[in-house]
């Protein structure tokens, strides 16, 4: 979460949408989508792929003009002067492999208006807060998946945005670099920057994230903090492969007390309970060896959503995971 | 205007430095036409002995010279337009188009880069058909005058050239598509433009073809002022130049509107 807490009354929302609705041609996008975001403040947009985040972020960032609804960025329309206080980084990494680095980030600097000494300066500091400082005369086509994930957010935090805006930045990377990244996103934060992400990694969300929005079939279906979104879960959740489960199996678990939210699955069921501890032997003496596997974790941001929006949201959703009222 | 003019050096930048670093693609898009003066060139002028009047002495070489430099000019405007199409798939052209300067200007920036990479590269063509020997250019109008004739023809086609490929790359999507549009439509214009053979000797249903087709009068413009040694048989530079100064203008005002279409 963010470490310090800078002052969010300071002017106008830094992002605002309402009733925000695009469509693309293809029958995909959002609807009706109601989010403002406050200086400080980091918010994820969580959702599966194809749910609709993407499409927010366009309608943030001005890629695309909502069909219906308004978006304002700093009390403004979207122009030159909004762009300018916008930091973008796109889901797939951009950069040009014949260039080094300090070449792309000097690029960019010129087209948002920086020259000479402060952008060598600028260049030169961000990419080593990034840890890519001594890569920095290399040229792009030698970095990694997650070197250039850096650079594209050196990139995009070079003329110092009031409002940044992150489409996975996080996919697929090492550890090293996805820390680096968010540390970086919680200093613009803490410095005033209001900062959307979008991510379908709910542990990532959940952990740094002031704010996480729900996004499911292009519909905004929840928002809140993580914890408050997780308050009312039980506190484990478990996965048990039981290719057998009867509907009686069902029936009988519901009568369980410590058991919350249950969910059959391809191959068993997905349950939360009040403790794995009391609750796996009682399974165990009950259905025996029917239930074949178990894997046991903490409760999180995942389990909230899979009880308010109804399915869970990775794959799984192709496994023909189905909620059990 | 002070943006815009930043802006557009500092794509230019960009793209000489991508240029200059594509080895392969600068020296391809250089030798290839000086190959075929060489060998074509050769190859007719000794194995043909061509006759047509048009041929000064049946020198095929010298000939088919401004035919060379109209085609690195094409040769460099497709080489720049694989590089926009690359710089979309890549998400680098969203980048761009995410700073405070319109579509336009970005695009505007690009297409600076490829006409002036373009003239460029067709001109250091007209200066080694200068300086190698054979070569013969007459410059009936005189050395300067025709020389810049030269360049402002070559900066007019590579203005249309741009202009062409902004209104390809919004209808045409891939890279690969793109090349399957050069080389089925602009190399055949290319060939019946004049600059492989003469076009008022050629069957009349060609010549019409050829007539229809702009690069004819660039290859005419091309061939008046540094080949030719007299106006004969030419179309001259009055409609040479109202043509090519019409298409390219237009093909570039309209590409340039139309092209955030292709983002």
């Amino acid at each position: 979460m963010a470490t310090a807490e800078p002052d969010r009354s300071d002017g106008p929302t830094p992002a605002l949408l309402r009733g925000a609705t695009f469509v693309w041609p293809g029958g995909r996008g959002v609807s009706d989508i109601d989010l403002a975001v406050q200086r400080g403040d980091i918010v994820a947009l969580l959702g599966p792929n194809g749910a609709g985040k993407s499409t927010i972020l366009k309608m943030l960032s001005g890629e695309v003009t909502p069909q219906q609804g308004q978006v304002s960025i700093f009390g403004e329309q979207h122009g030159p002067t909004a762009r300018r206080r916008i930091g973008l980084v796109l889901q797939e990494p951009s950069t040009d492999d014949l260039m080094s680095l300090q070449e792309t980030l000097q690029l960019h600097g010129r087209l948002f208006g920086l020259r000479g000494g402060d952008l060598d300066r600028r260049s030169l500091d961000l990419l080593d807060a990034l840890g890519i400082g001594d890569r920095a005369q290399d040229r792009c086509d030698t970095l990694s998946g997650g070197l250039r994930r850096r650079l594209d957010i050196a990139r995009a935090l070079l003329h110092d945005p009031d409002l940044l805006l992150l489409d996975e930045p996080t996919l697929a990377l090492d550890p090293d670099s996805s820390m680096a990244i968010w540390q970086t996103l919680h200093t613009r934060a803490s410095a005033g920057a209001a900062v959307v992400v979008c991510s379908n990694d709910t542990v990532e969300a959940e952990h740094n994230a002031d704010r996480v929005v729900f996004i499911d079939e292009g519909r905004l279906v929840a928002e809140d903090a993580p914890s408050r979104l997780t308050a009312n879960l039980k506190s484990d959740a478990l996965e048990l492969d039981w290719p057998d489960l009867l509907d009686a199996d069902l029936d009988e678990m519901r009568r369980w007390s410590e058991v919350g939210d249950l969910l059959r699955t391809d191959h068993g069921l997905h349950l939360t309970v009040d403790s794995s501890a009391e609750i796996v032997p009682r399974l165990f003496q009950t259905f025996g060896s029917r239930v074949t596997g178990i894997r046991i974790r903490e409760s999180s941001l995942r389990d909230a959503w899979v009880r308010i929006v109804g399915h869970p949201m990775e794959p799984d959703n192709e496994h023909g995971i189905r909620r059990e009222a | 205007m002070i943006d815009f003019a930043n802006a557009s050096l500092a794509l230019l930048k960009r793209d000489l430095r991508a240029v200059a670093r594509s080895r392969s693609q600068l020296y391809s898009s250089l030798l290839f036409p000086l190959m075929l003066l060489a060998l074509l060139g050769t190859g007719v002028s000794s194995g043909l002995s061509p006759t047509s009047p048009r041929i000064l002495e049946g020198d095929y070489t010298s000939f088919l010279a401004p035919g060379m430099i109209a085609m690195t000019a094409l040769f460099s405007s497709t080489f720049s337009s694989a590089g926009f199409y690359r710089d979309r798939e890549s998400g680098l052209l969203r980048a761009l188009l995410a700073s405070p300067h319109s579509p336009q200007t970005i695009l505007f920036g690009k297409a600076l880069s490829a006409i002036l990479i373009g003239t460029a590269q067709a001109l250091t063509v007209l200066m080694l058909a200068v300086v190698i020997p054979g070569i013969d250019l007459a410059w009936q109008f005189g050395w300067l005058g025709g020389v810049a004739t030269v360049v402002v023809t070559i900066l007019a086609l590579n203005v249309m050239l741009s202009g062409l490929s902004l209104l390809l790359a919004v209808r045409i999507k891939t890279m690969q598509g793109f090349h399957l549009i050069m080389n089925l439509v602009l190399f055949p214009l290319f060939f019946l433009s004049g600059a492989f053979f003469p076009l008022d000797e050629v069957p009349t249903w060609l010549e019409a073809i050829g007539y229809a087709n702009p690069l004819t009068y660039v290859v005419d413009l091309l061939h008046y002022a540094s080949y030719a040694d007299s106006p004969d048989g030419l179309i001259g530079p009055l409609i040479d130049g109202l043509v090519l100064g019409a298409l390219a203008l237009c093909l570039f005002a309209v590409g340039l509107r139309r092209a955030p279409l292709a983002v």
